[in-house]
């Protein structure tokens, strides 16, 4: 018998996965009905504040609705949960909520219920990532009588309806019995009710039959939702996301490349939807805070904005357009239509630079660094195509491209405050959802001040105290003269060379032949926005 | 006995060094706080985090607790859900426990490499073995070529291509994912491509090696049938250098399938790496890399001893 011992081993070997495999179920795929869409992430977790942005949780607004939202067509606000909205001041709203809405859990939303809930959600002390869009003061919200529903900022905020369009309302029955299962179990009011999440696979939702869109006529979409279920796909790879729609396992695929997106072209059975977004692509140029003094100097600013091939850059990250000069995109309130995009002429940047150096600036000795994160798509090529224009323009550079842990804390006062005398343009991508150029302008531009690294500015390199005072004026004013505070700020910024925009990003999503799929510069994924067509 | 007692220790030895290894590299890139919750957190959170997480205190103590708690099987909370719970220090509350997020994705992990294993180990031998039995011959051309390829293609490439093929073209089986036993043959056959390569050129190896003694060449004088001789006499003797082979393989498959976890949205350990990774969740990365880690060794101790088994003339830790 010893002979066999070493044929029995591998034989048990194959033994043993043959086993498996029959041990394995035998499970059925999608059924007739449910909508699968192959998704680029993993949610972080499915909790009611996560609804403020869909990368975070893409598919949850089909769960978790919020009292008004943002029309992906005309982009205005429109009644979801509240029916009615009025301003009573400039830091209150007052919400008259929906009648008979109940949540998935079948307790009743109550005006209290919704205070609650948004109580929860934009709670300082919870913090939660929603924060990154709160407004200048805090949120707090009570219920005035059954049917009414007082937000309150604690300091004036002209952006508070935009606020209110990004928190999910969810069951405070379930925050007071079960917090735990908050994170990972949503349970909202929306047409689909959560189902399940099989962590690493998909997370699932079911048809909600008493979905109090059915009965309402002011509701979004065409309040009959086309599919029983949802099932939200995990896949990371481009690639098997588009394989997933060409083999006909998916529906809907997120964010394909723009190679996969002019592919689809020609394909029978899917086609590539793209639409504007609000996510920018941008190079922030070291200034004078805590910076290399010679990037100060606006002659050397110009030359490197003026050495800088937008257009080219546009072409190498594909799906995206040139910006006009500024980093917010049309529509933004503050946007300034009569600025033009950053011209590409090196022979000008040379010029410049010839001037500086005459003045006895040590020009030569300059070496910008020019990095991007490596989650960033694209980034490599693009860095170092303007690492290679900055040379050509006789600028000296050098490119990295950074991890998250190392890139992130160069972003912040905190971080680049240690790094005394750099010269660092980073390239990345960030988003402003809001419509209105206030938080972009804070964020960008406004002084950080190391001593308060929690503010919203801590991320900008720029420190200009007449430009603040004119920002902070601009963020308390509201209606026209607020869009025209801003437009001149935008042109401000704009002439002294701080950013340069370098893209505004279009997202696509291939769509199975057959299906129109509406959305909006968000980009959520809501099945009452896919419809069949002939 | 005094041998597997010292490789015993040697691998404990080697799992502390190694958890040791990926704590501190956790905390030498940078705040892991920052990491977690992106540039964009606020300084509530983050701190948050790090009195939850217990970040604020010396690393040296944060150090001597975590290896404290491994040794009660504790391997600490996933800061997926709990850094933005209030009041934090309710973090061991609603956090999941690491360890248990990391055994639910084992059993996938053991089924993708049993079932690459499954595949490669038979086609691996075989092809060595019809390789050895007619050296020059077209059939181990054709073997040295399969197995060169094997080893050398590209996993990436080679899945997204049977993807294409199989899934896209034909509608065969499914692109990826978990579900039925269609969804592992992909997977599978894109780890398996590499394994069946190695144990192909090893067992052709050490076949020829066998073929060629003298006892080969005694027994086919006296007239003993030539597949009992490959497959009773000589097999069993060059079973230890392909076993070998396996089971580094086989540590290779459980270390190695992140990239074919990744393209098929298989979700075992390998994916849950990359996720944790992604997420910056520190205290998932490091119990991954622990339990992947304690894998490898055991995989590796199990050969080790297997040896004697195989071969009871083979004195295990004898020196000289």
């Amino acid at each position: 018998m010893s002979n066999f011992s070493s044929m029995r081993r591998l034989a048990t070997a194959t033994a043993v996965s043959a086993a498996a495999i029959a041990a394995f179920p035998l499970l059925a795929g999608p059924t007739e009905g449910t909508l699968v869409v192959a998704v680029n992430q993993e949610p972080q977790d499915l909790a009611a504040q996560g609804a403020y942005k869909e990368i975070n949780a893409p598919g949850l607004r089909n769960v978790l609705e919020t009292l008004i939202a943002v029309d992906p067509v005309s982009g205005e606000f429109i009644p979801v949960l509240a029916t009615d909205w009025e301003r009573v001041d400039g830091s209150t709203l007052r919400f008259t909520i929906r009648d008979d809405v109940k949540f998935h859990d079948g307790t009743d939303m109550t005006s209290q219920a919704v205070a609650d809930s948004i109580n929860w959600v934009w709670s300082l002390e919870n913090a939660f990532t929603i924060q990154e869009y709160a407004g200048p003061g805090e949120i707090t919200a009570a219920a005035v009588d059954e049917s009414t529903v007082e937000v309150r900022s604690s300091e004036p905020d002209p952006l508070l309806e935009f606020r209110m369009s990004l928190n999910g309302i969810s069951s405070p029955t379930q925050l007071a019995e079960d917090p735990a299962r908050h994170f990972d179990t949503p349970i909202g009011t929306g047409p689909y009710s959560f189902v399940e999440w099989k962590q690493g696979q998909y997370w699932s939702a079911t048809h909600n039959p008493d979905w109090w869109g059915l009965d309402a006529d002011d509701a979004y979409g065409t309040t009959e939702p086309e599919f029983s279920d949802l099932r939200f796909v995990f896949r990371s790879e481009d690639a098997a996301r588009v394989a997933m729609v060409q083999s006909g396992e998916a529906q809907l695929a997120m964010f394909p490349s723009a190679d996969e997106c002019a592919r689809a072209a020609d394909a029978d059975g899917y086609n590539c939807v793209t639409g504007p977004s609000t996510t920018y692509l941008y190079g922030r140029l070291d200034h004078s805070l805590h910076a290399d003094e010679r990037l100060a100097d606006p002659r050397i600013r110009e030359a490197i904005f003026a050495a800088i091939d937008i257009a080219g850059i546009v072409d190498l990250y594909g799906m995206a357009s040139v910006p006009q000069g500024q980093l917010g995109a049309k529509g933004t309130i503050g946007f300034n239509d009569e600025l033009d995009p950053y011209e590409y002429d090196p022979e000008r940047a040379m010029e410049l630079l010839d001037e500086a150096k005459e003045d006895g600036l040590d020009v030569d000795g300059l070496s910008i660094e020019i990095v991007g994160r490596d989650t960033t798509p694209r980034i490599k090529p693009i860095v170092e195509a303007i690492g290679a224009m900055l040379d050509i323009a006789g600028i000296g550079t050098d490119i990295k491209v950074q991890t998250p842990a190392e890139f992130n804390p160069r972003v912040r006062i905190t971080g680049y405050s240690n790094e005394p005398g750099r010269q660092m343009m980073q390239v990345h991508v960030k988003q402003n959802p809001s419509g209105d150029y206030g938080l972009l302008l804070l964020s960008n531009y406004a002084c950080p001040n190391i001593e308060d690294p929690t503010g919203p500015s801590r991320s900008s390199v720029y420190c200009d105290e007449a430009f603040d005072a004119k920002l902070f004026d601009a963020l308390a004013s509201f209606g026209d003269e607020r869009g025209e505070r801003m437009r001149e700020l935008v042109e401000y910024v704009h002439d002294r060379h701080l950013i340069v925009p370098l893209a505004l990003l279009d997202r696509g999503h291939l769509v199975e032949a057959g299906l129109e799929f509406t959305f909006g510069t968000d980009h959520r994924i809501q099945a009452v926005y896919l419809d069949s067509v002939e | 006995m005094a041998y597997f007692v010292r490789r015993t220790v040697n691998s404990v030895l080697l799992l502390l060094l190694t958890v040791s290894f990926v704590f501190i590299a956790g905390r030498m890139i940078g705040d892991p706080a920052l990491n977690m919750l992106g540039p964009g957190a606020s300084e509530v959170a983050l701190e948050n985090l790090r009195r939850a997480a217990g970040l604020n205190d010396p690393l040296l103590l944060q150090y001597v607790r975590y290896i404290g708690n491994l040794l009660t099987g504790d391997f600490g909370v996933s800061y997926r859900f709990g850094f933005s719970v209030l009041p934090s220090e309710d973090l061991d509350e609603i956090g999941q426990p690491v360890i248990e997020i990391v055994l639910d994705r084992l059993p996938a992990t053991f089924l993708l490499a049993a079932v690459a294993m499954g595949i490669a180990v038979p086609s691996g031998v075989l092809m060595g073995i019809v390789a050895a039995a007619y050296p020059r011959s077209v059939a181990d051309r054709v073997v040295t070529v399969v197995a060169l390829a094997g080893v050398s293609i590209v996993q990436f490439w080679l899945g997204l291509m049977l993807i294409v093929f199989f899934a896209v073209q034909l509608g065969w089986l499914p692109t990826g994912g978990y579900g039925g036993w269609t969804h592992v043959i992909l997977p599978a056959l894109t780890l398996a491509a590499r394994p069946i390569g190695r144990i192909a050129q090893i067992a052709r190896s050490a076949m020829l090696d066998e073929l060629s003694k003298p006892y080969v060449v005694t027994a086919r004088a006296k007239g003993v049938r030539e597949w009992r001789i490959v497959f009773l006499h000589a097999l069993k003797n060059a079973a230890v250098p392909i076993i070998t082979m396996i089971g580094d393989e086989l540590s290779a498959l459980l270390t190695g399938a992140i990239l074919v976890e990744k393209i098929f949205a298989w979700p075992g350990v390998g994916l849950l790496i990359i996720d944790s990774l992604t997420r910056s969740d520190l205290p998932l990365i490091q119990a991954s890399i622990a339990v992947v880690a304690a894998l490898v060794v055991i995989v590796n101790l199990l050969v080790d001893f297997s040896y004697r088994l195989v071969n009871p003339r083979i004195k295990l830790g004898s020196r000289g």
